[in-house]
């Protein structure tokens, strides 16, 4: 897969489009797998979206006894197998993102798959494609390096960031997360 | 007619056994493009899939677009018609129902006259049927008595626009131009939470080094990442404008080479705004001086520059002043029928702007025309089938529609696609009229609060079940698929229409056998007026991408951009307003002293019958709040999620405290999408517009205790 997912945190709206729609991916059961919080709603009302990091070598794959996770030729890190996940929860203590979360019914992990379903076929992630911030997008790997360089260059130009009201400085400026 | 409407190169993801039908979401006027996916089997939807090539929101939506199919297929669904009976509504036929309104309706006009009923409409309907709303209640019915859901949401805007601009079109430019935008001064719009899919041109814009400034006492999403956010008191707006247009002219940002040859009355914008220095703003609205000058100098320096407005300026009994006010914003830079520049406001209901057009509304007939204007009455006239002395006198606005029951004049309502029990201000006055009506019919798909009062509930169909057009917030006109056939024995709102008709003796004026053949009528009748839908076919919408109404003909390619060499006033010229300051109806006082500001959520849709029924939504949020600063939080001892009491002169309600700093020290807010004892418009001021007769939902006094 050429495309990556990429995050823009301080575009992010707090709509929660991301969730709904992560429900309606086919695989997903109607259970969102991603996750929207506020940085500190006291403060203001940034949110930002979080979701699987598709590591390389990810920890939750690495800690599970039942190596019930599986990674797709892409390198997308698959829900738990569910012949194979014995309900220990060790994934969801072992992501440093804290991403698998556990369905106590079934008891099981379920996490983010990248909408396997649509991106195996190049389709963006339904995350990504209702996104109406683009803090959530699914680009080329080199469109994504690309970006990732103007926003340098262009926050070095005078009056290209706001001066008051500057409250993202909570978060990261951005985040990319790419799988190959 | 295509069902799957996609460009060549874009990919879906098509299941099995499923089929995609391409339509827009039915909530807000974004109008966002989606397929939805139909199981081929069954019939039935089952989910939905975003239609990236739609040109105004590329495939984004917002958590009420992405669930909407979910109200579609809902148990909660009405599938037969409700009779009350004893109190209980009882399931019965469309026989028994539509013989007791023929009753009823017969009845009460001999012994009360034509005018006894009345019919309140709602623009969340296809054009189609919102243009059957008007000729339904004057020529089914024959009753002046007919007004709209509009009235809460656009009037003003639609006011303030003929005013100055001489067309009430929402936006005067196409929405994707706005990632070429300079500058965008925003007003009383919550774009984030309330038209989500538009931040993505907004965002472009800014990436490319465009400027924000937001109006607005909260700061919302886009106030908070704005260059300068103006935190005004709620209902202050037209001094803000006032003294933005004060500094424009001090600061020699005015565009006089435009200002003289497209606008009227300079001298006298010029002479009323002298007054409103920084200093006398700033004591009015409660902004530090710097940020209004900064504003200033940010938008008059801006080179194409948008001014927006929505609900937050519009819903004030001055909200056409400040339209108006905002407008000259525009036209003093000369922004006005340019690229990537111009004015506009955000269109509240899916169809908020066609279905205002087309005659729903007490004094207006299709296609923008007056019923105070013989002319215009006998074109219609002529398109109906009526004689021109056959047309009823205008009628009163929604909300004084309440009075006239109270006055004894209105003896029964038909609502249709509308909760007032919900979105109407001071709703105690409201749910005390229902009682009073003599007979009540509501058309609806889901039991609303509204419904509840009536006598007879019709079931309808939602969207996904019958076709049509609407028209976004840029006018663009755009078609509605049908999804599936409808559910149970629900009808078409224009079906039921056309049987209460024929029960009423007028049948042969509702001839329709299916919408294509209303949306004929329906060209006809907007022909030659300012709203001309003439050229629009549904043909050419597939083709086209939608098209932009004024489009007179079929050879004319619509008009995306508005006013490009005159506006739409007799002498072709904008009329600039001079408006003096006004309070607000009413002001914090001893008694009541804080100032309470209605919205809305991004998870709920007006009066929320829908959305209040959807899961995800509601798991999101499920009840109102009151939002307050922590500074006056801490007057009160509030901690956040304590119960707080809050009282004005109209109403109380108990609610959750949510604390945070992005709010006004002086001023609360609570969403206002839940009925009954959750109902925010219990406490709402009916202080009335003059012109546009909006209620003033965004100020009221109030006092809080501890619950
Ligand atoms: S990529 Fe798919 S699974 Fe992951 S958050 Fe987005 S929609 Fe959900
Ligand atoms: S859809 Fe986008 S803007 Fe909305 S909450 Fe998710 S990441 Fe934020």
């Amino acid at each position: 897969m050429r495309k990556v997912m990429y995050l823009e945190f301080e575009r992010c709206i707090g709509c929660r489009a991301c969730q709904a729609a992560c429900r309606e991916c086919g695989g997903h059961d109607a259970k969102e797998r991603n996750y929207v919080e506020y940085v500190d709603f006291f403060e203001n009302r940034q949110t930002y979206p979080m979701l699987c990091m598709q590591c390389k070598d990810p920890a939750c794959a690495r800690v599970c006894p039942a190596n019930a996770i599986q990674i797709t030729e892409e390198g997308v890190v698959l829900s738990a197998m569910e012949e194979k996940c014995i309900g220990c929860r060790n994934c969801t203590f072992g992501c440093p993102f804290g991403i698998p979360k556990f369905d106590f019914e079934e008891n099981k992990m379920y996490k983010c798959d990248m909408c396997y379903d649509r991106t195996q076929h190049e389709i963006a992630p339904m995350c990504a494609s209702v996104c109406p911030s683009d803090a959530i997008r699914f680009i080329d790997h080199d469109e994504m390096m690309d970006l990732r360089r103007r926003r340098t260059q262009m926050n070095l130009i005078e009056g290209k960031k706001p001066s008051e009201n500057n409250k993202w400085d909570y978060v990261p400026e951005f985040f990319g997360v790419y799988s190959d | 007619m295509t069902q799957f409407v996609v460009k060549p190169g874009v990919k879906n993801l098509k299941h099995d056994g499923e089929k995609l039908i391409t339509t827009h979401c039915c909530y807000c006027g974004m109008q966002c493009g989606m397929h939805i996916r139909v199981n081929k089997k069954s019939g039935k939807v089952v989910g939905v899939e975003p239609r990236y090539d739609w040109p105004v929101t590329m495939g984004k939506m917002c958590p009420k677009g992405v669930t909407a199919y979910q109200t579609v297929d809902h148990p909660e669904r009405i599938k037969k018609p409700l009779i009350k009976k004893n109190g209980e509504f009882v399931e019965s036929s469309w026989e028994e129902a539509l013989d007791l309104i023929e009753n009823n309706y017969k009845k009460l006009q001999a012994e009360h006259g034509k005018n006894a009923l009345s019919v309140f409409g709602g623009v969340s309907m296809t054009n189609e049927k919102c243009y059957l709303v008007g000729k339904y209640a004057r020529v089914a019915l024959g009753t002046r008595y007919v007004d709209y859901n509009g009235r809460f949401c656009m009037s003003s805007a639609a006011g303030g626009f003929m005013k100055t601009l001489g067309i009430d079109r929402g936006s005067t430019l196409p929405w994707p131009e706005l990632e070429h935008t300079d500058c965008f001064f925003m007003a009383g719009t919550n774009t984030a939470e309330c038209h989500p899919t538009t931040i993505q041109w907004l965002w472009r814009a800014r990436d490319k080094g465009a400027k924000m400034i937001v109006a607005d006492p909260r700061e919302t999403p886009t106030a908070r990442i704005a260059d300068v956010h103006l935190d005004l008191k709620a209902g202050t707006d037209s001094a803000l404008a006032n003294g933005m247009l004060h500094l424009l002219i001090r600061e020699g940002y005015v565009d006089e080479t435009y200002v003289n040859e497209r606008c009227n009355n300079y001298a006298g914008l010029k002479e009323a705004v002298k007054l409103f220095t920084p200093e006398y703003t700033s004591e009015l609205t409660g902004v530090a001086t710097e940020k209004i000058i900064k504003a200033a100098h940010i938008y008059g320096q801006s080179p194409r520059s948008v001014v927006m407005f929505a609900r937050g300026v519009e819903q004030q009994n001055k909200g056409v002043d400040n339209v108006a006010l905002y407008t000259s914003m525009a036209l003093l830079r000369g922004q006005i029928g340019k690229f990537a520049s111009g004015v506009a406001t955000f269109t509240g209901q899916g169809n908020g702007q066609g279905g205002r057009e087309h005659g729903q509304k007490a004094d207006a007939l299709p296609g923008y025309r007056k019923i105070d204007n013989p002319e215009h009455v006998k074109y219609v006239a002529g398109v109906w089938g009526i004689k021109p002395e056959e047309m009823p006198e205008a009628g009163v606005s929604a909300y004084e529609m309440f009075d006239e029951i109270q006055n004894g004049n209105i003896r029964s309502m038909h609502v249709i696609c509308s909760n007032p029990a919900v979105s109407a201000p001071n709703n105690h006055y409201i749910w005390d009229s229902f009682k009073k009506l003599d007979f009540m019919v509501v058309s609806d798909f889901f039991l609303s609060e509204t419904a509840e009062f009536a006598d007879v509930v019709l079931p309808t169909t939602t969207w996904a079940e019958d076709e049509g057009t609407t028209t976004n917030l840029e006018g663009r006109v755009i078609r509605i698929r049908k999804v599936r056939e409808p559910l149970g024995e629900s009808k078409t709102d224009w079906e039921i229409m056309q049987l209460i008709a024929e029960r009423m003796g007028k049948g042969k004026f509702f001839p329709y056998k299916n919408v294509p053949e209303i949306y004929e009528e329906f060209r006809i009748a907007s022909k030659g007026g300012k709203a001309d839908y003439y050229g629009i076919t549904y043909d050419r919408i597939e083709k086209e991408d939608g098209v932009f109404w004024p489009c007179p003909d079929e050879d004319h390619p619509g008009t995306p951009t508005m006013f490009r060499e005159s506006f739409g006033t007799p002498d072709g010229k904008a009329n600039l307003p001079a408006v003096l300051w006004q309070e607000p109806g009413e002001v914090p006082t001893e008694d009541y002293p804080h100032t309470l500001t209605t919205g809305r959520v991004v998870f709920h849709y007006l009066s929320g019958t829908q959305t209040r029924r959807t899961q995800f939504l509601m798991e999101k949020c499920p009840e109102p709040y009151v939002e307050m600063h922590p500074e006056l939080a801490s007057q009160y001892a509030f901690l956040d999620g304590d119960n707080v009491y809050l009282e004005t002169r109209r109403g109380n309600m108990k609610v959750k405290a949510k604390i945070t700093k992005a709010i006004r020290k002086d001023h609360v807010f609570i969403p206002y999408h839940w009925g009954k004892e959750l109902s925010v418009n219990k406490l709402t001021n009916p202080s009335l517009d003059p012109t546009s007769r909006m209620p003033e939902f965004k100020v009221c006094a109030v006092k809080l205790r501890k619950a």
